[in-house]
């Protein structure tokens, strides 16, 4: 468990990491270190998101799965690790 | 339908005489209606409830009771007023009200009166069908405005008739709204009977079929008559017996009957099928044969699944007993408890494997993301630049020791590029380092630390760290000696080999996540007594005892034993070499007597470092404190084969050329490092270029002439084809810190310097002057022509 937290501290603590989330399936946050109604918002969306990738994914070979996503947009990159109970969201400021 | 005059005289007059109430106005149609809500009523008390229709009425008419007149007038003003089809004879007597009623109705009868018997009497079933029959058929006594009225009293009138109570007949009533009746606690709490009876069965549409089989008895029959009808239509046309003729008909006027219903609930229901939904919802099904018992406890436990579950799976529609892992069917538990268990799901999460393994992942991207430019660069790939001002370009910001000295000559150079590694900050200072770039992508470093100054020894570790994630290592392995030697292993590259301050030896298999030693020497009695500092993993032949290609770990210590391990059941030892001290052999005047040596404490010279031939594996050479480089060979444990003297301080590293098998360079703590030929016990070369002391060399695996030194200020990157009094590159060091590592990186254009800070810093060699093939004549021949010229 501790080593799970270290991880999770040197995450954030890595250049250019504006936020880091934890979030289950319901889209209660676990651990987040944006406010609740950013972490909310987040989650939502990219629940959806992922949902919509994860049937893509399967549509095209159904012994596949979705593993990673990542969204590059002009001003950060958001990295989401999906999984059925929750969803691990990072968000980063590549280029500082 | 038998209707007698008489007895339309003594229907009832249902709807017509009526309280004055609102909805009035419209009673051409209303009326009708009421006599349908009394006939609905009536259905209702059939089935033994009873309900007491607060907007049907039914007037009270006592004989002696004035008669309340109600006026209708429809909308163009003309009185419509319905003519009253019943007049009571007052002479008739009130009418016993109805058994069935009484048994239910005793406590409520206070207002109902026979009249309701009326209604009563309609309970009996067989009767409703005779009124949908009568309402049809009595239009023919209708009168225009009366004719809805009139059918249902005929209805209601016709069994009475039946029953011959028609002097029971003589009243309408009307029933009272119901006010408040007094229900009495023991009324609610007491016990009523409810007798639930199913009803005859009810044909409301009977049509019977104009086919006939052609098996069935009647076949031939059918069949007669068909074709004599045919027969006769034939016949028909000029035929005497048939003339036309005109009928008139009656033709009944149609009646609009409202009905009302209950409204009807539509409820959407989606669901969405795509082809991982079915090859999901296949491999349920072919799976759920298989646990079954382990379904049977979830399904028991998953009773309160609700069904946004369901939706989250989406799309699924089959009966998830065993689908999912069980990790879901088990939070399905969870989700059933009390509220507070939540706490323990979230953790669950955080503890779950793939929890773990994500973030491992998530940080690796992490660290591509901000190292991209440099990874791409030590790949040799066109590096990506982002597409923004904000952008710095490569040389800046991360490098620390940054000052390049660039040459100011015709090679136009080398910038060096940082790659940057930290380090958490507990590790102190810089010792040794082992680079092994397996033959996958995975490119794996292992540095060893420990403390630089010779005195203070604290702990040391030794790290893994993985291109992946320059920012923290991937294995560590925390020792209570400083870590002195590194090297991996050639056949097993899991296998990691280190060497210790305090001369112990262990192996660590790198694919484990447990930081114990696979193999120690701690124990063994032939463990080195002083540090290690050297430790190789080499491929020997070993031709006489029959196995061939053995690998052997070789370590040199301070102790001044060279000695080989053996992996067996545990590490076997065996000696290679006991490092005697020698003397001078320096220029003996004849007949003095060759001194043995000052009284020594120990006649072992400490080693500092060895170097196998790249070819010949049984030959090696082997550098020691006194500054002397001895060949060796495996054969012989006792002598030297050959002795190199030059140094004048320790020999700290000894490299071969690894293009030319004759050449090797070693490097000393007198500031210099030499070139050496093999055949030649004379230095060949000496390069002296700073008053610092060199701790490492390495040769550049592209080219022959490219070796690179760490000394402790900066390092440097000499090109023997280029020039041989100066280096080509070098690289200053930031003031306190000393480079004590130098290795060149096989896959790539990459220098790894280990610095006495704790870090290894990357750089690229780029521009690097392009060498023809460097064969191994041309080296030889270059420097020695250049030799032989400087005489």
């Amino acid at each position: 468990m501790t080593e799970v937290e270290e991880t999770l501290k040197r995450i954030q603590s890595h250049k250019g990491v504006i936020g880091t989330m934890v979030v289950n399936a319901e889209g209660i946050p676990i651990r987040t270190t944006l406010d609740n109604s950013t972490t909310v918002q987040y989650a939502g969306l990219l629940h959806q998101l992922t949902m919509k990738a994860r049937s893509t994914v399967r549509d095209i070979d159904p012994q596949n799965d979705l593993t990673f996503l990542r969204i590059r947009s002009k001003k950060h990159e958001i990295m989401v690790a999906p999984d059925k109970e929750y969803l691990l969201i990072v968000i980063q400021n590549p280029c500082e | 339908m038998p209707q007698s005059p008489a007895s339309s005289r003594k229907q009832t007059n249902l709807g017509v005489n009526l309280q004055p109430k609102k909805s009035v106005s419209n009673i051409g149609h209303k009326s009708q209606y009421k006599g349908y809500a009394g006939a609905t009523q009536s259905r209702m008390f059939m089935s033994g409830k009873i309900t007491i229709a607060p907007d049907t009425k039914a007037e009270k008419m006592n004989i002696s009771a004035p008669r309340t007149h109600t006026q209708v007038i429809d909308a163009r003003g003309i009185d419509v007023t319905p003519r009253p089809l019943y007049r009571p004879d007052p002479n008739t007597a009130a009418v016993k009200p109805n058994k069935i009623l009484s048994s239910q109705e005793e406590s409520l009868t206070s207002e109902l009166k026979s009249s309701l018997s009326l209604y009563q009497n309609t309970l009996n079933p067989s009767i409703l069908g005779q009124f949908t029959r009568s309402a049809l058929g009595s239009s023919t006594v209708s009168k225009s405005s009366l004719s809805t009225t009139e059918s249902i009293p005929e209805d209601l009138e016709e069994p009475c008739y039946r029953r011959e109570r028609m002097p029971s007949f003589t009243d309408v009533q009307v029933m009272r709204a119901t006010h408040g009746i007094s229900v009495t606690k023991e009324d609610l709490q007491k016990t009523i009977e409810i007798i639930l009876t199913e009803t005859e069965m009810m044909i409301f549409f009977d049509l019977p079929t104009v086919m006939v089989s052609v098996d069935s008895e009647e076949a031939v029959k059918v069949t007669q008559r068909n074709k004599n009808y045919e027969t006769l239509c034939r016949n028909r046309l000029g035929n005497d017996l048939y003339v036309e003729r005109m009928m008139q008909t009656i033709n009944g006027a149609p009646k609009n009957k409202e009905v009302q219903c209950d409204r009807i609930i539509k409820e959407e229901k989606g669901i969405m099928s795509t082809i991982w939904d079915m090859y999901d919802s296949y491999n349920a099904v072919e799976s759920l044969s298989l646990p079954i018992k382990q379904s049977k406890i979830d399904t028991s436990t998953k009773a309160t699944v609700t069904s946004d579950r369901d939706q989250r799976l989406p799309g699924s529609t089959t009966e998830k007993n065993s689908e999912g892992s069980s990790l879901i069917d088990i939070e399905n538990v969870i989700l059933a408890k009390v509220h507070d268990d939540e706490e323990d799901h979230s953790e669950m999460i955080l503890k779950s494997d793939k929890f773990q393994q994500d973030l491992f992942f998530m940080e690796r991207v992490l660290m591509e993301n901000i190292f991209q430019p440099k990874l791409a660069a030590y790949r040799q790939l066109p590096v990506f630049k982002e597409p923004q001002p904000g952008d710095h370009s490569e040389a800046s910001e991360h490098e620390k020791p940054e000052d390049t000295e660039k040459e100011p000559k015709k090679e136009d150079e080398e910038e060096i590029n940082a790659g940057r590694s930290t380090i958490p900050a507990n590790l102190e200072r810089l010792w040794s380092f082992s680079c092994d770039l397996t033959k996958g992508l995975n490119d794996l470093l292992a540095v060893g630390y420990g403390h630089f100054g010779f005195k203070e020894q604290k702990k040391g570790l030794a790290c893994c760290w993985s291109l992946k994630n320059p920012m923290w290592p991937e294995r560590i392995y925390h020792n209570p000696y400083g870590v002195t030697a590194l090297d991996f292993s050639i056949g097993a590259p899991n296998l990691l080999a280190v060497g210790h301050h305090n001369g112990n030896i262990a192996i660590y298999n790198v694919q484990s996540n447990s930081t114990v030693p696979v193999l120690d020497i701690s124990e063994s009695s032939q463990k080195h007594l002083g540090p290690i500092w050297q430790l190789q993993w080499i491929e020997q032949d070993r031709g006489t005892t029959g196995d061939d290609k053995r690998e052997i770990l070789v370590s040199i210590s301070a102790d001044g034993r060279i000695s080989k391990w053996v992996i067996r059941k545990g590490l076997d030892c065996h000696d290679l070499m006991r490092l005697k001290r020698t003397t001078t052999s320096g220029i003996r005047k004849g007949g003095e007597k060759e001194k043995k040596g000052e009284a020594l404490i120990s006649r072992q010279a400490p080693g500092m470092c060895f170097a196998f031939h790249p070819k010949d594996t049984n030959i090696y050479l082997a550098g020691t404190e006194e500054g002397l480089i001895h060949k060796c060979s495996c054969s012989y444990n006792e002598q030297y084969l050959d002795t190199y003297r030059g140094h004048k301080g320790p020999v700290y590293k000894i490299v071969w050329n690894p293009f030319c098998h004759d050449i090797f360079l070693s490097c000393s703590a007198d500031w210099g490092v030499i070139l050496w030929q093999q055949e030649n016990l004379k230095p060949f070369f000496s390069f002296y270029p700073t008053t610092y002391v060199v701790y490492d060399i390495a040769w550049s695996p592209k080219s022959s002439y490219i070796f690179a030194a760490a000394n402790e200020s900066r390092i440097e990157i000499w090109d023997l084809h280029v020039s041989t009094l100066d280096p080509l590159i070098v690289n200053v060091a930031n003031p306190g810190i000393k480079f004590t590592t130098v290795l060149f990186a096989k896959q790539s254009d990459c220098l790894l310097a280990g610095d006495s800070d704790g870090q290894v810093v990357v750089y690229e060699l780029r521009n690097m002057p392009t060498v023809s093939d460097s064969g191994r004549g041309d080296v030889i021949d270059t420097l020695l022509g250049s030799k032989s010229n400087q005489g």
